[in-house]
């Protein structure tokens, strides 16, 4: 289970991990808005490039990206299966018995394909480049303005920092309880129907039984900190927007606008 | 030797900027009916260790031999079941691991696994929940609505109930009551005195280790820095100290009437012996 990739931070020393997390989220969003402009290949080539320098700049490796793409992969040839047997425009591929392949079924999937997998490269430049922490500050800062049509920021970015805060610790807590089960002969891959559904059972009680009593520690924690939702509050960490915080959004912004001017202006 | 460690080395998080070598060439022998305690600071792998006494981690290098199997680096060992019920793991804070309705089917649960009957099961449970200090009257209560400490006992009955042979626990005492741990060592020194078990223990607490163990194993940055038993171990307790480790009170007591003029002999290991050492050498001096 630690070896799971999608969202995961990766503490290391570039320009993009000390970029304002403000800057990168907004960034991300625009980009995303970008891969869903119809630009064609072309477009997907330049927004390719761009996502790639970022991934060298923020010294990631392009195996981290790959493997966060895999569980993907299933998903993919599923639905290629299901374009190959409703899709019948374009050229006809090859014939097998009563069935053809059609040059669309192949694009269709192709598209989707490519822009998963700018999807999951933008993506990650944020998540692998962002500490959790700081990637709350950035969200409640973004929804501040919101707060006027009664949006409660604040709190929720509180709980989307306790969510992300106790991934991790359930995770650990996980593999604990899995070991220590397995201590006492629990089998999680082999035996029979009810031999498994009990040993589930031993993972899943005693998860929920931590899970809750995390949560009422910490609860009290916050309490006997004087913590109530709704103050006001004062941060430790003042989020400031730099010079390359500028050229990120001003980049991720051309980008968009390039990708609009590919699909409708040429 | 039931258990013995060659070249053994483990990697957390292999291939990522998390990796972290938890263990570096370790080389060991557990001897056979005594009980050894694993002592050393918070990361020196001791928990790593334990896991692989039971094949939960798999060496990354090396073999380990336990009882007759042998786990090599890179093997994918199956039915580790047989295994597992011969060397019973207790993990740290151990009362996490309880989920049945009941205090006597969650002891029952381990045996079962193991294949022994419904009955047979039950029947060992109650004879390890004798052991542990818990009575009949526990038997049908929810495991979930008892004390820390009698969680704790519960979930080392859990254990027992497999009647394994070479039993390991991993801080056992850890967040007890001192009655709770003093009950618990003793339990322990029982289980190797009359029954025979092997008993490995990690611990951070010198006067179990001085009042309750044969050998003494210390951990440092991954590998084993000292092996040896526990009178050579704390007779030179400077090179304690220069390991961080404080020696217990009696070491301490006796250091210090040395250092003060007391002629204090090396066999003295109660406080009574001292006690009476004193007493003479005070006597006779007037």
């Amino acid at each position: 289970m630690g070896n799971i990739t999608l969202g995961r931070y990766i503490p290391l020393d570039s320009p993009i991990h000390k970029m304002d997390p403000r800057a990168k989220i907004l960034a991300m969003l625009l980009v995303l808005v970008a891969i869903f402009m119809p630009a064609g290949w072309i477009g997907y080539g330049i927004i390719f490039a761009a996502a790639s320098l970022t991934i060298i700049i923020a010294r990631l490796s392009f195996t981290f990206i790959w493997k966060a793409m895999k569980p993907m992969l299933f998903m993919l040839v599923f639905l290629f299966v299901i374009n190959a047997f409703l899709l019948k425009t374009g050229d006809p591929l090859f014939t097998v018995g009563s069935f053809t392949l059609y040059s669309d079924a192949v694009f269709q999937t192709l598209y989707i394909a490519v822009r998963l997998l700018l999807m999951v490269m933008i993506t990650t430049c944020l998540t692998a480049t962002t500490k959790p922490l700081d990637m709350t500050l950035g969200i409640e800062d973004l929804l501040k303005p919101f707060q006027k049509i009664h949006v409660p920021a604040h709190e929720i970015a509180m709980l989307i920092s306790i969510a992300l805060r106790f991934i991790p610790d359930l995770i650990d807590e996980t593999e604990r309880i899995i070991k220590a089960q397995e201590s006492r002969g629990v089998d999680l891959k082999e035996g029979k129907i009810m031999e498994r559904i009990m040993a589930i059972l031993s993972l899943i009680v005693p998860l929920f039984v931590s899970a809750f009593q995390r949560a009422e520690d910490l609860a009290n924690a916050m309490e006997a900190r004087g913590y109530a939702p709704g103050e006001q509050r004062t941060r430790y960490k003042v989020l400031k927007m730099e010079g390359r915080d500028y050229i990120l959004l001003f980049g991720a912004a051309a980008l968009l606008a390039g990708m609009v001017w590919l699909a409708y202006f040429r | 030797m039931p258990i013995s460690f060659e070249h053994v080395g483990y990697v957390y998080s292999k291939g990522t900027p998390y990796e972290y070598q938890a263990l570096k060439d370790v080389c060991l022998d557990i001897e056979e009916g005594k009980i050894t305690a694993v002592i050393g600071q918070t990361g020196s792998g001791k928990s790593t260790l334990v896991q692989h006494l039971n094949a939960l981690l798999l060496p990354e290098s090396g073999e380990i031999h336990i009882l007759d199997r042998v786990i090599k680096a890179g093997d994918k060992p199956k039915h580790l079941k047989a295994l597992r019920k011969e060397v019973g793991l207790v993990f740290q804070f151990p009362e996490y691991q309880l989920f049945e309705e009941t205090v006597l089917k969650d002891v029952a649960f381990g045996p079962k696994n193991f294949g022994a009957s419904e009955e047979e099961a039950k029947k060992r449970a109650k004879q390890a929940l004798k052991l542990v200090g818990l009575s009949e009257e526990y038997y049908e209560r929810s495991p979930l609505e008892l004390s820390g400490g009698q969680k704790r006992r519960v979930a080392i009955a859990g254990i027992l109930a497999m009647d394994p042979s070479i039993l390991v626990l991993d801080e056992p005492t850890a967040g007890l009551d001192p009655q709770g741990t003093e009950a618990m060592m003793k339990l322990f020194y029982e289980l190797n005195h009359t029954y025979g078990k092997t008993v490995l223990i990690v611990t951070h607490d010198m006067e179990q280790v001085f009042r309750y163990c044969d050998r003494v194993i210390v951990m440092e940055d991954g590998g084993v820095r000292i092996h040896t038993d526990k009178d050579t171990f704390f007779s030179d307790p400077e090179a304690c100290r220069k390991m961080n480790i404080l020696p217990p009170v009696l070491i301490r007591m006796k250091e210090l009437l040395k250092a003060n003029g007391f002629e204090v002999a090396d066999d003295i290991i109660t406080e009574d012996a001292l006690a009476d050492c004193i007493a003479r050498q005070v006597k006779k001096h007037g």
